[in-house]
Order: C-alpha cells, then sequence, then structure tokens
C-alpha cells in the first residue's frame, strides 16, 4: 500500500495495518479504526487538516506546520483546533515563504515535526479526516510517516476539492471557457463564505470545515454513508 | 496569543463592541471558546421557541430579526450581533433569527457574553444604549467614563448612613428605615459594620414569613456584607454591584460604616438618558421634530426598566418627558401666535401632575387665566394655543382625553376665580356623583407660565379641603367605587361581587384606587404633596394611619406599579400596544403571591378609609 495504491476496503487494512505496526502511536491510530466510514455523514466525527510545506515534492521538502480542527455539520467547536510548527531539514526557499509567510527566524527554534507527529496522529484517530486537496497531504503524511516511524501511515479523506468537482461537473458537451477554479478560497466565495487569509495551516483547516458544511448544505444528502464521499 | 486564531480575532477587533476589547489577553482566550456554523439562506440561527446559549457574531451573510407575530425588527450584516437581549434574560428569546443569505456565524458561548458584559462598560454599553443614542454615548464617554473611574466612592455618599445596633428589634429597625426615609439600614456592633438590612429583606424574610416583629434584627440581616471602601474607585463599586447582583453596598472606612450607595444612585445617572431626551425636546423647532422624538418613547421607557429602576424613578422620568412635550409645543405655540396677551398657567392633571406618568396615559390638563382675562380681547388667543397643543400632544403619542378635560376644552380654561368658584362648589357642597368624575382635577400642578396661579389655587383647595368632613367623606366614597380584585387563579379573576373575568386592569383596580386613597388622607390633613409616594411620607408622619400602614401601602403600589411596567415592556416588546390589561396566566408565582398581598393591603386600606371618613349613605 502506497498513497498511489490505495486499499479497497479502509476498515479491513486499518485492522491488518494495526497489526503489523510496531510503532506505539501509528499502532494506537489504527487500532482506532474509521467506524465514521459506515455512518451516515451527519454522524460521523470529522476533523478538518491542513499543512505547510517548503515545496511540492514529498520526497524532498518538509512539512512546516500542521493545523487541524475538530467538527460535525452543525458545529466548528475551535476550542478543538491544533496548531504546530515544525522546524524542516532543508532551508527556507523564498518561494516558499512567500507562500506561507513562515519565515526562517519563526521556525528556528520550533521543534521537528518527530517530536510532535505522535500528538497529530491521536488528535485525528478515529475521526475521518476532511482535507481540501488530498493529493497533496496524503504523501507528504505518508512520507513523514516513513521518515520517523518507517512505517506507513494511510487512512481515508474526504476531499473538499474532489466533493466540488463532483458539484460542479457539467459534462463535456456544455462547458464553456474556462473551468470554474477549485481552490479553497474560489471554492468558499460559491458559497458566500468569508475570505481569510489563506496558507496558514489551521486557518485553510478551518476554511476546509466550513467549505464542507456548506456543501452538504446545499448538494449533499448528510444522511450519504461518509464512504461513499471519501476516498 | 498564539499566532493561530489571529484571523479570527482580528476580524472581531475590526466591530464594535470588540473593537475596544483588542488589547484584552483575554479576548484572545474567548476566541478559542467560539462555535463556526454555516447556515444556508433560510435556515434558523434561533428558531421559534427555541432558548438561546450564545451571543451571534455575523461573520458573513444577513440574519433578519423578526417578533413573535413574524414582524420583521431589523436586518442584521457582517460585524453586526445578536443574541444578547435573549442571554440578558437568561436564554429566552422572543425574537426569532433567520438567515437571509448563506451565512457564517461565529457562536461566542453565554459565559463570555456575561462575564464582559459585567467586566467592560464599553461591552455593556454597547448593548444597552440604542442605535440612535449610541454615537452620542460615544461622544460624551470621555468626560463620563473619566468621572466614574476618578471619583472616589466617597464622592457619591449623600448623607451619613442610617444604622442601628444590631440588638434592637425588626419593628425598631423598620421604623428607622421609615423616618429616615432609606431602604437599607446598616446593622452595627460597636460602632462596627456587622450586617445590613434592606426593604427587600423586610419582604421576604419577615412579611413573607410572617415573623414576629420583636424578633431581633441580627436574626435577619444579612451578615458580612460585601463592602466597598470609602478610597475605592466608584467604578469599582459598580462592578462590585454588578458582579453580585446587590442593590444596596456599604461604604466603610477602617471597617466603620460611613454611607450606602445604592443601585438607585447609580441608576440615576444612567436614567439621565432621559435627560437627553428631554434636552432633545427642547431643541426641536417644529412640531414634526417632536412627533419623530415621541416614536422613540417606547424605547425610552423600555431602557428605564431595563436599568432596573423602581416605579417612582420611572414615573419622574416619564412625567418630566411628558411635560417638557407640552412645555416645548407651548413655546412653539407662543412662537407662532405671538406672546400671551395676559398671564395663564398651563396645568397638568392627574398622573401627570403627580408625576406618575408611564408609557400609556392620556392627556390630562387644564388652564388658569388670569383675572384680568377678557373673552372678547384674549378668548380667541388662548383657544387657539390651547388647540395647538392639546392636539399635537395628541400626535406626539399623548391621546385626547376621552373625558374632555383638556385646556382646549373651554370649561376648563377660566380665570383663577372662577377656578376658586369651582372648586369651593365642589368641596362645599360635595355631591358624590360629580366629584367623582373630577377626582382628577384635585392633583394639579402649574407646568408652564405664571406659577403663582397654580400655586394660589392650590392653596385655596387646601385651605377648603382641610378637616372638610362632607367633602372627605364624599371623597372616601368615591374611592371605595374601584375595589381590588379579591383573588386571581390560574385563569380567571375574581372580583368583590363574584364575578370573574380573563384579565384584570392594573391601573384601575390597583394603582388609582391607592392614589385615590391617598388623595383623601393627603387632602385631610392639608399636605402640599402630589406624588402618591410622597403624600404617603407625609401622611405617615401625621400618623393618621396605623403604625406601618402607610408603608404597606407604599410596597404594595410599588408592587402593582412594577408588575404594571413589567407587563408594558412585554407588550412593546411583542409590538403590541402597551395597556393596563394583566392576564393572571402570565404571572409568575412570586408575582401573584405578592399581587395578592398588595390587593389585601388596599382592601383593608379601603375598609379603614370609610371609617376615618364617616358619612350619610357609606
Amino acid at each position: 500500500m502506497t498513497p498511489n495504491n490505495l486499499p479497497e476496503n479502509w476498515q479491513e487494512s486499518f485492522a491488518e495495518l494495526a497489526q503489523e505496526v510496531t510503532s506505539p502511536a501509528l499502532k494506537r491510530f489504527y487500532e482506532a479504526g474509521v467506524a465514521g466510514l459506515d455512518a451516515p455523514l451527519k454522524d460521523a466525527p470529522l476533523v478538518a487538516l491542513d499543512i505547510e510545506t517548503t515545496g511540492l515534492d514529498p520526497s524532498s521538502d518538509d512539512i512546516i506546520s500542521i493545523g487541524l480542527v475538530e467538527f460535525n455539520l452543525q458545529t466548528i467547536p475551535l476550542r478543538s483546533a491544533r496548531y504546530w510548527l515544525a522546524k524542516p531539514h532543508g532551508p527556507l526557499t523564498a518561494e516558499s515563504v512567500a507562500i506561507h509567510e513562515i519565515t526562517h527566524s519563526e521556525i528556528q527554534d520550533a521543534p521537528r515535526l518527530s517530536s510532535f507527529l505522535d500528538e497529530v496522529l491521536d488528535a485525528i484517530a478515529g475521526k475521518i479526516v476532511v482535507i481540501h486537496c488530498a493529493a497533496i497531504e496524503r504523501p507528504f503524511l505518508y512520507e513523514a510517516a516513513m521518515k520517523h516511524y518507517g512505517e506507513p501511515l494511510l487512512f481515508p479523506m474526504l476531499d473538499t476539492m474532489a466533493l466540488e468537482a463532483g458539484i460542479i461537473h457539467k459534462p463535456w458537451w456544455q462547458r464553456f471557457g474556462r473551468q470554474p477554479s477549485l481552490r479553497l478560497d474560489s471554492c468558499r466565495q460559491r458559497y458566500n463564505l468569508p475570505r481569510y487569509r489563506a496558507h496558514q495551516a489551521l486557518i485553510d483547516a478551518l476554511s476546509c470545515a466550513e467549505l464542507l458544511q456548506a456543501q452538504v448544505a446545499h448538494h449533499l444528502e448528510d444522511t450519504r454513508i461518509t464512504s461513499t464521499m471519501s476516498c | 496569543m498564539d499566532v493561530e486564531l489571529s484571523e479570527i480575532l482580528d476580524t472581531l477587533c475590526e466591530y464594535a463592541p470588540f473593537a475596544d476589547l483588542k488589547d484584552e489577553a483575554i479576548l484572545q482566550e474567548m476566541v478559542k471558546d467560539i462555535d463556526v456554523q454555516y447556515l444556508r439562506a433560510g435556515e434558523w440561527a434561533i428558531a421559534p421557541e427555541a432558548r438561546n446559549e450564545t451571543l451571534f457574531f455575523i461573520r458573513s451573510g444577513a440574519i433578519e430579526a423578526k417578533n413573535k407575530n413574524g414582524k420583521l425588527l431589523r436586518r442584521m450584516h457582517e460585524g453586526d450581533v445578536f443574541g444578547s437581549s435573549s442571554l440578558l434574560r437568561g436564554g429566552r428569546s422572543s425574537h426569532t433569527m433567520r438567515a437571509l443569505e448563506d451565512s457564517l456565524l461565529y457562536r461566542i458561548p453565554s459565559r463570555w457574553f456575561i462575564q464582559f458584559y459585567s467586566e467592560f462598560d464599553s461591552f455593556s454599553d454597547f448593548f444597552e444604549l440604542s442605535r440612535e443614542i449610541r454615537l452620542k454615548a460615544a461622544m460624551d464617554s470621555q468626560s463620563s467614563d473619566l468621572s466614574l473611574m476618578t471619583c472616589p466612592v466617597q464622592s457619591l455618599l449623600r448623607r451619613p448612613p442610617i444604622t442601628a445596633e444590631h440588638d434592637v428589634d425588626i419593628k425598631t429597625a423598620a421604623n428607622i428605615m421609615s423616618n429616615e426615609r432609606v431602604s437599607s439600614l446598616l446593622i452595627t456592633e460597636n460602632n462596627m459594620l456587622v450586617g445590613i438590612l434592606t426593604d427587600r429583606d423586610l419582604r421576604n424574610r419577615v412579611v413573607a414569613k410572617g415573623l414576629p416583629l420583636d424578633v431581633r434584627v441580627d436574626m435577619i440581616m444579612t451578615q458580612d456584607p460585601i463592602t466597598v471602601d470609602a478610597g475605592d474607585f466608584a467604578s469599582e463599586a459598580v462592578l462590585k454591584m454588578m458582579a453580585t447582583n446587590i442593590h444596596h453596598l456599604p461604604v466603610t472606612k477602617n471597617d466603620r460604616p460611613v454611607g450606602v450607595i445604592s443601585t438607585g444612585d447609580l441608576v440615576q445617572r444612567e436614567s439621565h438618558g432621559s435627560v437627553y431626551v428631554i434636552s432633545d425636546i427642547y431643541k426641536q423647532e417644529d412640531v414634526e421634530g417632536l412627533v419623530q422624538i415621541s416614536q422613540k418613547m417606547d424605547h425610552t421607557f423600555t431602557q428605564l426598566v431595563n436599568a432596573d429602576a423602581n416605579t417612582q424613578m420611572i414615573g419622574n422620568a416619564m412625567s418630566h418627558i411628558g411635560v417638557a412635550f407640552v412645555k416645548r409645543l407651548l413655546q412653539l405655540g407662543e412662537r407662532e401666535l405671538g406672546p400671551a396677551p395676559i398671564p395663564y398657567c398651563f396645568l397638568a392633571l392627574g398622573s401627570q401632575a403627580r408625576e406618575e406618568q408611564t408609557i400609556a396615559t392620556d392627556q390630562d390638563n387644564a388652564m388658569i387665566l388670569h383675572d384680568s382675562y377678557d373673552k372678547a380681547l384674549h378668548g380667541d388667543y388662548f383657544r387657539e394655543l390651547s388647540e395647538f397643543v392639546c392636539k399635537n400632544l395628541d400626535r406626539c403619542g399623548y391621546p385626547l382625553c376621552t373625558g374632555d378635560i383638556m385646556a382646549m376644552n373651554p370649561r376648563w380654561r377660566i380665570r383663577l376665580s372662577d377656578w376658586k368658584a369651582q372648586f369651593a362648589e365642589w368641596i362645599e357642597k360635595p355631591k358624590a356623583e360629580a366629584l367623582l368624575h373630577v377626582s382628577i382635577f384635585f392633583d394639579l400642578r402649574g407646568i408652564y407660565g405664571d406659577r403663582m396661579l397654580a400655586k394660589q389655587l392650590n392653596s385655596h383647595i387646601r385651605t377648603l379641603a382641610m378637616n372638610n368632613k362632607g367633602f372627605l367623606s364624599a371623597l372616601a366614597r368615591n374611592a371605595n367605587q374601584r375595589t381590588p380584585p379579591l383573588g386571581f387563579f390560574r385563569q380567571f379573576v375574581l372580583d368583590g361581587e363574584g364575578k370573574q373575568s380573563r384579565t384584570f386592569n392594573l391601573k384601575s383596580r390597583g394603582i388609582a384606587p391607592i392614589c385615590d386613597l391617598v388623595r383623601v388622607h393627603a387632602l385631610a390633613l392639608g399636605s402640599t404633596k402630589l406624588n402618591t409616594f410622597e403624600r404617603l411620607e407625609d401622611i405617615e408622619e401625621a400618623g393618621i394611619m396605623p403604625d406601618g400602614r402607610a408603608r404597606d401601602l407604599i410596597l404594595a403600589l410599588e408592587m402593582i406599579g412594577m408588575v404594571r411596567i413589567k407587563n408594558q415592556t412585554v407588550q412593546i416588546e411583542n409590538d403590541e400596544q402597551p395597556n393596563n390589561q394583566v392576564d393572571p396566566e402570565t404571572l409568575s408565582a412570586f408575582e401573584k403571591r405578592h399581587l395578592r398581598d398588595a390587593f389585601n393591603i388596599v382592601s383593608r386600606q379601603q375598609e379603614f378609609l370609610k371609617y376615618r371618613y364617616p358619612g350619610k349613605g357609606s
């Protein structure tokens, strides 16, 4: 199993991984399972997550911040919000600083990701992780776990970007001109959500949680089984 | 703060009332406690009949507030807050809130609201002051804040404290309180403060419990009360009173009592909101301006009530506002018609004269003309002037008097000597039936023009009425015409004749009977007072009634008056025309019990009136 080769049945593979892995944090994570996948979306425990990185290549770039917030379809309690800064192994590039606005001086005293990855896993264990653009987050988290535990970290994700693509999808003969943007901020504007400063991991996680609430309120049955929407 | 939620904090701080709290560390703590909620257009933020536990901040979208009857109250947008009024009432919401557009709301748990409300003046002011006067308050805040922050408690004290030793009995303590006209008594032992006794304690711990009056006062006082030091800032005293919800705060110096400050003292500062209204009234250059101000009177009234003012303060404020309308209209009238050709005095009658007006009162007024009045020369002028005033008062929310007791009625616009003759006829040849309709004239106050005319008339009335047995007994008989309800049950009211009705009128069945019977005593002893509370003080001093009965009546009047006023504010909130009808079903058990006690007091005093002023036929 890798980010490019996801299991058919998450419940089974969690049970298997729980047996296989040896690092305690990962074991706890897999043992917690993903019961929410078989529940209707309105009953599933959700947690929105976002990471900022030094670049786009999971094999050479590092995670420098993680933000997450638990929620359900009614409320997003900010008291569940968590945020971590991580000191990267390589230098910060000017391009990445321009995006996330985290500077060298801010992170030189930050801990390494390895020192709090356990905490992150505990915070998301047993919940359905909601992400905007799983294609970035999934390989980065996978790489991080391989580096720090030597064991894989893979879990189902509910991708608001994929949901939005489905929502605005039209057959090719109905498409005119430019396709609507699927960027987080653009998606939010379609639901009258406020504009937040992007690329701060916790605010992006919150943005993502709000977006899912709005998408469900407008387009999706909240009784749909969660697994049918996730990847 | 941890940088992570600064996005939300920064947005809140762009808007009042959070902008003023920008530098408070506690605001950062609050942000962590926010719940975020997305509402689709049409969904409820506060559904009908739902309780509300949060203060809402609109981050994006629009919310529509409606009252129970579905009438649109206001629309709110990004940066507006709502939900405060239900939080202040313990979660009961009388309005519904619904998303007009897709909206994102930040929900702030009520405990933060309550904490900020009691800790930060700027925060509570924001919710107390209406939109219209918010700006004005902002302009004035610099000076007044400064004074409250920098003035010591000592400077608010008006008189030395009234104290009693801890071993006196309840009756002695109550007598000291009524003689000194205070609503709280400090209890001492060797000159050190050991307790406090308030009107409320007498009501709740003595009267309601049926305690004998020879019990020692230290058995019922509040021991070791919360105090404030004379040197503390006044603002600290305010915070203490708000935080602990007490109404009397003893002030001490080296543990010795030096005075008491009451919420009354502070409310009086607060209710100077009504001073704004009055000064606004005098600034108006035309009737239209006055009409516009009058449309905000419901709000002013509600504000006074919410500020926890007692009925006497509210009656006083509402009467002064009412008088200001009359005066300004007379000034505008004189500007239009020219100065008056001869001296005259415009009279307020009834509740306005007694300074007991509330919100739903029609006008009762009259005019005294100087004896040099010549109808041929001056008749048109005063007819036009009085019509101008009365008709425009009607437009300003003081409806024309159905009994036609108004200055525009030529019968009540006469010369001083004619007035004197009229009163002589009423008093010296009393006919109960005729008097029934004119008792209102015996509460008479000159409010504009040559007030000596009113003064002369009042002293004429006093001289004739005092000790005039026939008149007093006729007046007493009238005073007993309207009786309080005997009892009320969940769904109906029972009156003296065993008749049942659905609702009852607090004015005609409670307040008016008290005012009527107090008037008889006041005229009997020649009191110069008009206000019922003040008349009762005179009556008590003169010893006309048995010991303590005057004080009982004061409590009864306050109790009935309060229920009436609260009822009227609820009616205003529900967008109904405020009136004096009360449905017993809407009363709490507490209110019912105390109303029943109050009505019993009135009944007993009506009996006493018969006995005190006997006459044929009674």
